[in-house]
């Protein structure tokens, strides 16, 4: 697919400054930002490092394409803001990092302020029942009665410590009591992502809020320099994205992605989303570009919509979504979506045209595109199996406004498989030509007389029961038999099954008809028992082959009746050949 | 040190801090969504080792995946398990009951989104599910009630869809138009919608409308598969089959196996007169569906065009052994045998082909000359009577009816023969026909010299029986459309092929056969129709 001028395309508007596929970092978009950390002009990359997941999580500051600095985080980093927090001179952002119920705001790459989420409200029952345990009034097995019916019922949800009592077994219950009964219950949330907001001018260096949101459903925003709550809204789901826009003091707009896979818009006016867009499937990127949203969902489509949630465009893509970013180039006035596919590309759509494309060695699970070092268009990419990788826009690159539908698809242009005809072939048909009616009364001819052979042989096999199963109505049988051993001695085994629906066979004999001179049978005839219907009988009996020529036979089975002369079934038993003889 | 200046607060503490139970929860959708499985479970399974199994989201995205896989029995487990952690919740509820949808068991899915509803009362994908769920028990009256409800709560293309088809398995067409009709204006882009509608259309004749929605589906995915088959059949129908099969090569690349689509480009190389394609798609179709009447049907067609009556007759009796309700098969049977100088049982196949047939008047036309060069005028004035009563019906139905030159010609050729009063049905048609692009093809008339009897019988039969293939193809439903949209073709054959004179009757007659042959037509057909919509 790669062709020369799709790589020379790419190639003339990306520079590849750095790319180090062994960075060792779990991060996502949410974790990643740019920021003039020492006032200098130069933007460092911040990025809030995962670890293995459960243990390492660092924050990394990058500057050109070293490691500057390393600081150890107490848990996974949700998301990673930079900020202006106060008017100081020089006018030094401030990072925040949102992990669990906390952010950890960093100045001049040291700790500043830890910030806690407010604890939630708790159930006054929930608090009673721990009282009284506390006070000895109830056993742990009455406590545990008492907190699931709470569950149950309680509009409020019980906490992290009635939860986990719960599902301890009987014998630790004791033990959770006594150790954790002294202790206060609090009701903690955790934090889902983070944003900020200016706070009340619109200038590239004006103080900013941060606005959080919640596992609870809520989003607060907070005031940059006392870190108190300036506002809560209250969402129907978990927020899992947000994109933040204008300013606290003023008007702002906050569009939200959620975890019951709608999106939702709040406004400055109301604590309760003002729009809500339903998606088919979960949103998995959510940027704005201009005034509207463009929204990438896990079923790999795009979408537009306006600040107001109506759908604009569609645009299907050709793998599953894993990132997305904007693209924002002031300068020269060009703005776009960045959007990270399964397939180790990183796709650029302009509205819903695909203005290019980028490949990747890995799949890129971060990016972030924004002024790096002294660079304005640098576009830093976080991949999958930990590498980092930093691409510059060229000056000269040029993102042509052509639509990106590609006209007809390349299929059309493929040649249909239509099998080849040999010269046989049209031979036999100029000879159809020539004598199809010869040929049709042949067919016909030889085809009448198939039918004729296949009726005679039928009308001989029925007339003399030469079947295995008997179209008697008043013996109805089914016989089959089985040849045992390698010779010269074979076990003969017939099956017989009456297949009447009730009435017993009585009266029936089996005698076997064979060349004396190949073979000899110790019972070439017997009577057979009555016949119980559905049952299978099995007769066994034993035959010798007495010839040493390697030669073998059919012999013949008639299952008689008495009294009558023509049998009921016939069956023939092609006998192997003797194994035993030739051995010997 | 950054820990020990975040971390003071949390010394003077005796007892252990439990780790909330949703931290992760942020983590374990990330991957989900990011179709990162395998991650997601390994974060799952940390999760509820630290919480003792009590993290309900890690339980249902575990739930979720796990359904993902088609292990649908323990999905159902595990949202119950959910339910029980969180009684309140009407998603898990919701999910209980799409796991049991899954399982097929409707019933207990309705029961179940019916508690959800009472959780949640506004939520349109339950009252959509509801909907899917009724529709499955063909209740249909309670899956429009509650699709339309949904549809009142928020509007999905989803819905439409739904609500679509009960309209359409319910019998109500009109109303599944009505309803696409504003789905379309909803969600202008949606090319499943514009297939269903200009499918729609098709099937009742306003072949503009069906054009221009099959058309722009085409427009915003141009792989589209149903899309192109049946846009391309229109095509056919007018004889664009350069441009058909442009289009049918992208079906090709996608659907490389399909029957209707090697019938449609097999019939496409029949109207360029490439008839050893045309047989070899046709072969192709027929290898991948043997059991497909209409390919037999096309397959019998080329091959009388070919003049390989022997072949022709074999698919065609196959066909009508599928079909035995088409009259219009035994029409074309009794032209091989007509071919094959077996005029008994050619009589028998039109007697047989008049019997079934309604409207089509090449049927008696045929008819007529077979009888009308036996030397039965009485029979052969009847069947043109007949015709000249089908003929006037249709133009009384639809004044805008054309009937083919040729036809024409013959009908009139046949009444003069007959010396019957030229009739009023033929005088219009041929001004108008000749504006016509096809009736430039169509006026290439045999110039054979119409000698004797036999000679005029074969070309007309011959002529008239192609004819029938227009007929067809301009005849309405996607199938038919199918069925044989194709030109006339060259007619230098019959000049060099009269027959000589007609030996004993041949061997005994197969016809017979078709009457007592095995009834899967219903099944069959229906599964051609699905395969075009």
């Amino acid at each position: 697919m790669s062709s020369g001028t799709e790589m020379n395309a790419e190639s003339s508007k990306w520079l590849d400054a750095h790319y180090d596929p062994v960075a060792n970092l779990y991060t996502f978009s949410s974790c990643i930002d740019l920021a003039d950390l020492n006032g200098d002009g130069e933007n460092r990359l911040v990025i809030g490092d995962l670890g293995t997941g459960s243990s390492n999580m660092k924050l990394k500051v990058y500057r050109g394409t070293a490691l500057m600095n390393e600081s150890t985080l107490l848990d996974l980093p949700t998301g990673l803001v930079s900020f202006l927090m106060d008017l100081h001179e020089p006018r030094i952002p401030a990072i925040a990092v949102a992990s669990g119920p906390f952010i950890y705001v960093y100045k001049n790459l040291r700790p500043y302020f830890k910030f806690t989420l407010p604890s939630l409200e708790i159930n006054a029952l929930e608090q009673d029942v721990w009282q009284q345990a506390r006070e000895g009034q109830i056993d742990p097995l009455a406590l545990k009665e008492l907190l699931e019916g709470i569950r149950d019922t309680a509009d409020v949800p019980l906490s992290v410590r009635s939860l986990r009592y719960l599902g301890l077994e009987t014998q630790d219950m004791e033990e959770f009591v006594s150790l954790h009964k002294q202790q206060p219950i609090r009701r903690q949330t955790v934090i889902t992502c983070i944003g900020t907001l200016k706070k009340s001018s619109a200038d590239e260096d004006g103080v900013s809020c941060l606005v959080i949101g919640t596992e609870s459903n809520d989003v607060y925003i907070l005031d940059p320099e006392a870190f108190t709550i300036l506002s809560k809204l209250s969402l129907p789901s978990a927020p899992t994205m947000m994109d933040v826009t204008g300013q606290f003091d003023v008007e702002f707009r906050i569009t939200v992605a959620c975890r019951n896979g709608n999106i939702y818009i709040l406004r400055r006016e109301s604590s309760k989303p003002k729009y809500c867009i339903e998606l088919s499937s979960h949103p998995v990127g959510l940027v704005r570009v201009g005034k509207n949203v463009v929204v990438g969902c896990a079923e790999e489509r795009l979408y537009g919509f306006t600040q107001k949630g109506k759908k604009l465009w569609t645009a299907q893509l050709p793998a599953p979504i894993t990132t997305m970013a904007t693209m924002d180039l002031p300068t020269r006035g060009f703005q776009a979506v960045l959007v990270g596919l399964a397939n180790c590309e990183v796709h650029l759509y302009r509205d819903k045209n695909l203005v290019s494309t980028i490949k990747s060695p890995d799949v890129v699970t971060g990016l972030r595109f924004g002024r790096y070092g002294r660079e304005d268009g640098a576009l830093v990419m976080t991949t999958k199996g930990g590498g980092l990788a930093v691409k510059i826009l060229k000056r000269t690159a040029a993102f042509d406004e052509r639509d990106a539908a590609p006209g007809p698809p390349p299929a059309q242009s493929v040649r249909l498989n239509v099998p080849k005809k040999t010269k046989l072939y049209v031979d036999q048909t100029l000879r159809e030509r020539e004598h199809a009616t010869a040929m049709h009364r042949a067919f016909q001819m030889d085809l009448s007389r198939v039918r004729l052979a296949a009726a005679q042989a039928y009308v001989r096999a029925l007339e003399a029961s030469l079947t295995p199963m008997s179209a008697n109505p008043a013996a109805p049988l089914k016989l089959n038999a089985v040849v045992q051993g390698l010779g010269p001695a074979f076990k003969l085994t017939l099956n017989v099954q009456n297949t009447a629906a009730s009435r017993p066979i009585l009266n029936l004999t089996v005698s076997f008809l064979y060349d004396g001179g190949l073979y000899s049978m110790r019972t070439p005839y017997f009577r057979i028992p009555l016949l119980v219907p559905g049952l299978v009988y099995p007769f066994e009996t034993l035959v010798e082959c007495t010839s040493d020529k390697g030669i073998s036979d059919v012999i013949k089975v008639f299952v008689l009746h008495d009294g009558k002369t023509a049998p009921l079934l016939t069956a023939h038993i092609n006998m192997p050949v003797s194994e035993g003889l030739a051995l010997e | 040190n950054v820990d020990s200046r975040f971390n003071t607060k949390q010394s003077n503490s005796s007892a252990p801090e439990l780790p909330i139970l949703e931290r992760r929860n942020w983590l374990i959708h990330l991957h989900y969504i990011r179709k990162d499985y395998e991650t997601c479970k390994a974060i799952i399974k940390d999760q509820l080792q630290e919480t003792n199994a009590m993290c309900e989201y890690a339980i249902y995205v575990q739930a979720l995946i796990l359904r993902l896989e088609g292990k649908i029995q323990q999905s159902l487990e595990l949202f119950q398990s959910c339910a029980i952690l969180s009684p309140t919740n009407a998603d898990n509820l919701k999910q209980v009951a799409r796991s049991l949808f899954l399982l097929g068991k409707h019933k207990a899915a309705i029961e179940v989104y019916h508690e959800a509803a009472r959780l949640n009362e506004k939520d349109w994908e339950i009252s959509h599910n509801l909907g899917v769920c009724y529709s499955f028990i063909k209740d249909f009256k309670h899956a429009q009630e509650h699709l339309n409800a949904a549809l009142q709560l928020s509007k999905h293309d989803r819905t439409f869809l739904t609500l679509g088809k009960v309209h359409l398995l319910a019998g109500e067409v009109d109303k599944a138009v009505e309803l696409y009709q504003s789905a379309v204006e909803f969600s202008p882009e949606n090319t499943d919608l514009l297939t269903t509608l200009g499918l729609l259309y098709l099937q009742l004749g306003k072949y503009q409308k069906a054009f221009e929605h099959l058309g722009n589906a085409l427009t915003y995915d141009p792989n589209n598969y149903t899309a192109i088959l049946a846009a391309g059949s229109m095509m056919q129908t007018h004889g664009d089959f350069d441009v058909a099969m442009n289009k049918y090569r992208v079906a090709a690349c996608a659907v490389p196996e399909s029957p209707p689509l090697w019938n449609n480009i097999g019939m496409c190389f029949f109207g360029k007169k490439k008839y050893v394609a045309a047989i070899s798609c046709l072969k192709r179709a027929h290898y991948l569906s043997p059991f497909d009447w209409k390919v037999l049907y096309n397959l019998g067609l080329v091959h009388l065009t070919m003049q390989q009556y022997a072949s022709a007759f074999h698919f065609l009796s196959a066909a009508a052994n599928l079909n035995p309700r088409f009259g219009e098969l035994y029409m074309l049977l009794a032209v091989a045998l007509t071919n094959l100088d077996d005029v008994e049982n050619a009589t028998r196949s039109y007697q047989q082909a008049v019997s079934l047939d309604r409207s089509n008047p090449l049927v008696n036309l045929n008819f007529a000359v077979l009888l009308y060069n036996q030397g039965d005028k009485k029979g052969a004035l009847l069947q043109y009577q007949e015709m000249e009563r089908k003929a006037s019906g249709l133009r009384e139905a639809s004044s805008t009816v054309e009937f083919d030159p040729e036809l024409v010609d013959m009908a009139q050729k046949m009444g003069a023969a007959l010396q019957v009063a030229e009739s009023p049905v033929w005088t219009r048609p041929p001004a108008d026909t000749k504006t016509k692009p096809r009736s430039a093809a169509a006026t290439k008339n045999p110039g054979a010299p119409l000698g004797t009897n036999q000679a005029l019988g074969q070309a007309m039969s011959s002529a008239a029986s192609y004819n029938k293939k227009i007929q067809l193809s301009a005849g309405g439903s996607t199938a038919r459309g199918e069925a044989g949209p194709s030109m006339p073709l060259e007619p230098e054959p019959y000049t060099e092929n009269a027959p000589g004179t007609p030996s004993d009757p041949p061997g005994p007659p197969e016809l017979q056969e078709t009457p007592e042959a095995p009834k899967l037509q219903t099944s069959k057909s229906k599964a051609k129709m699905e395969e075009v919509d």
